[in-house]
């Protein structure tokens, strides 16, 4: 696989200002990361706030400017592009953002919010316009007779799809997910988990999903890149990182996902400023196995196909095994198996769905 | 069996609106015990909030509330607003998502927590404070000391909700309800904060009811669970007995859409359509519109909430689920 998006040595910091407007100091948003996302995959970046994710995701489209590094898409590097060429590009390149309620302009309706990218990069003649919103629509599990309605009539979840239909009406080949499921309800985030795999599926998308859910991850990705204060500690196949996490922290992350029901005990502390992140490897300060090489020394991200940034990466103890909490077993799976076949209730009362 | 510390029975609640009265709560029943988890869940909407601003008496003017919630025996509904205030924070206490919006940005956290103390004890400033600073080394607040004296904009998220857990249990309350307390906050800080609350439990013997939207949460922290499904009660059940055998379609399905529990790769089970409109909620059943189970009888009547294994209620008529499977479950 030939990479779509490849990052080297990225490095964005935000100057902090005080109160006399002086410069004081940096946020170490993302500090020096390398990466490579293959045509049709779905890469995770996952951490806590402040790790630098979502500012990695905008720099991928060059939503924000890096300050050294650089991020090539199909072979060019972006960087080189005039705002010409980047606003032609931007068409392969589409977001998501995690609120439905912020990312839709409310005096546009929903046919004029698809079709204003449609018209922006020439996507389809003016006469077909109305055809293809409304296959869009569909697309999402949207019905086409509500293209006319404004963005307020729709709940959360319908407003998400409204927001993919949008991102996917340049027919890009890159979407970046920021959060886009975390402000839906368990039931509704489900229907839109399934859309995004079976849009990602269907229209061979390269995805790149930036998410603090270890679960909605756990479904999605077959990628999983692991940032904490602005570097990346761990990266590799979706199961082996999420299964069989190597770096301490990405261990503790996956040890406090809810239902985990490990008996590891939490991570102690907070995050630690970005503004001063500390010395040698981020995660010494909170690490039970950090010594003095680790408080002194950078570790490298090193690793073939599951890279670790660890000096002890090689020498820890196994991880602790993961019981399956919430599964009800065999009957739980059969019931749930009514609820996978999509079909409305049996009596029909779709009015009041 | 020892008395519960909240005894809620037949609850209901409505917002007058225009003229009309918009119903949001439909005779909930449900009990605290000390010492326990009772761990409320739903999605948004479903009324798992509002019961809990309820019982604590912080409704607006225009709501209107029924039944009955009996703490330690004695009602609060339609208690005078002085008396309900003379229980707040002595005897029941209230935490929610976003410490930030709780605490004052002006008074040191310190002083908060004293604040709580002077406000039902006979403590001096001076002792208040003392007491303050040892109540945020029980919430194991690092160096409480120099932190007592730092205001909230200089404490970290979790920091914040330590302390407002502090100020909640200063006078040492029968009941603590705690309202996403760990929304809002990274899931390594989430994990310290719940086990906090778990300890605290134990130490103090405080009813803890526990409102969440994350099942995984529950699994991990709850004795017993209520499932809440538009203004009522879905199912009731000891955790472990939730999780293992659940008895509603509406839990079966939430337990399926949750990410963390499905099989990668795998479809997740989501419940397709939305949450009813309270205004004008669906007849009989309100899951009825996207239960792949319904039956004629659900658009009828509520279906009572019946007793389908010891100490395990669901309000559904086809429950057991296990007729849903054939002989074969």
């Amino acid at each position: 696989m030939t990479a779509l998006l490849e990052l080297r040595d990225v490095v964005k910091h935000f100057p902090v200002r005080d109160a006399l407007g002086r410069r004081a100091g940096a946020v170490h948003a993302v500090d020096g990361v390398s990466l490579a996302v293959a045509e049709g995959e779905v890469l995770a970046i996952v951490g806590e706030s402040g790790c630098g994710k979502s500012t990695l995701g905008r720099v991928m489209l060059r939503l924000i400017e890096p300050d050294s590094g650089s991020v090539r898409f199909a072979g060019e590097d972006l960087a080189s592009l005039s705002p010409a060429a980047l606003r032609a590009r931007r068409r392969d390149m589409q977001i998501i953002f995690q609120d439905p309620f912020g990312s839709l302009d409310p005096r546009m309706t929903v046919a004029q919010a698809i079709a204003e990218p449609l018209r922006l990069h020439r996507v389809v003649p003016r006469a077909e316009e109305a055809a293809r919103v409304a296959e869009l629509l569909r697309r999402v599990g949207l019905r086409p007779e509500n293209a006319g309605r404004w963005p307020h009539e729709f709940s959360g979840g319908q407003r998400q799809r409204i927001a993919i239909a949008r991102a996917l009406a340049s027919n890009p080949r890159l979407i970046i997910g920021d959060e886009p499921v975390s402000a839906l309800d368990v039931s509704v985030q489900a229907q839109v988990i399934n859309l995004l795999r079976d849009l990602i599926r269907d229209l061979r998308l390269t995805f790149v999903l930036v998410s603090h859910d270890l679960g909605v991850v756990r479904h999605v990705a077959d990628r999983v890149a692991v940032m904490y204060l602005g570097r990346l500690v761990e990266e590799g196949p979706a199961e082996h990182v999420l299964g069989a996490p190597r770096h301490p922290y990405t261990r503790a992350l996956v040890a406090a996902m809810p239902g985990a029901q490990t008996k590891t005990p939490p991570l102690e502390g907070d995050v630690p400023s970005p503004i001063a992140p500390p010395s040698g490897c981020r995660f010494h300060t909170r690490c039970a196995y950090a010594t003095e090489q680790c408080r002194a020394e950078t570790p490298r991200l090193e690793g073939a196909a599951h890279a670790v940034a660890c000096h002890f990466a090689a020498s820890l103890p196994a991880p602790v095994e993961r019981s399956a909490a919430l599964g009800g077993g065999e009957r739980l799976a059969r019931l749930q198996g009514f609820f996978r076949g999509n079909a409305p209730s049996p009596i029909g009362m779709g009015d009041y769905a | 069996m020892t008395a519960p510390v909240l005894d809620v029975s037949g609850l209901s609640l409505g917002f007058r609106q225009d003229g009309r009265m918009l119903s949001i709560l439909d005779g909930i029943s449900f009990r605290a015990e000390a010492g326990k988890t009772l761990a409320i869940v739903g999605e948004s909407g479903c009324g798992k909030s509002v019961a809990s601003l309820a019982i604590m008496g912080l409704l607006p003017e225009n709501a209107a509330v029924t039944g009955s919630a009996r703490l330690m025996g004695r009602e609060l509904i339609g208690l005078p607003a002085e008396d309900r205030r003379a229980l707040r924070g002595a005897e029941m206490a209230m935490i929610f998502q976003e410490p930030m919006t709780s605490l004052n940005p002006a008074f040191t956290a310190g002083e908060q927590v004293a604040e709580a103390l002077r406000l039902h004890q006979k403590l001096d400033r001076d002792a208040a404070f003392k007491a303050a600073v040892a109540m945020l080394e029980k919430v194991r607040i690092p160096d409480a000391a120099r932190r007592a004296r730092q205001y909230p904009h200089q404490l970290s998220g979790g920091m914040r909700q330590r302390v407002m857990i502090a100020i909640a249990l200063a006078c040492r309350p029968k009941l603590l309800i705690a309202d996403e307390p760990t929304t809002a906050l990274d899931v390594t800080v989430q994990a310290q904060i719940l086990a906090l609350l778990d300890d605290l439990k134990r130490e103090t013997g405080t009813a803890v009811i526990l409102i969440t939207h994350d099942l995984g949460v529950v699994a991990d922290h709850a004795d017993d669970v209520v499932v809440m499904y538009a203004g009522r009660v879905a199912e009731q059940a000891r955790a472990a007995d939730l999780f293992a055998r659940p008895e509603h379609p509406y839990t079966v399905g939430l337990q399926g859409a949750a990410p963390a529990a499905g099989v990668r790769g795998e479809r997740l089970a989501s419940i397709e359509g939305t949450v009813p409109d309270l205004r004008a909620p669906p007849p009989g059943c309100r899951f009825a519109p996207r239960c792949p189970f319904a039956i004629a009888g659900c658009a009828e009547g509520a279906p009572p909430l019946a007793e389908v294994a010891p100490g395990h209620f669901s309000a559904c008529l086809r429950a057991p689920l296990d007729a849903m499977l054939g002989a074969a479950a």
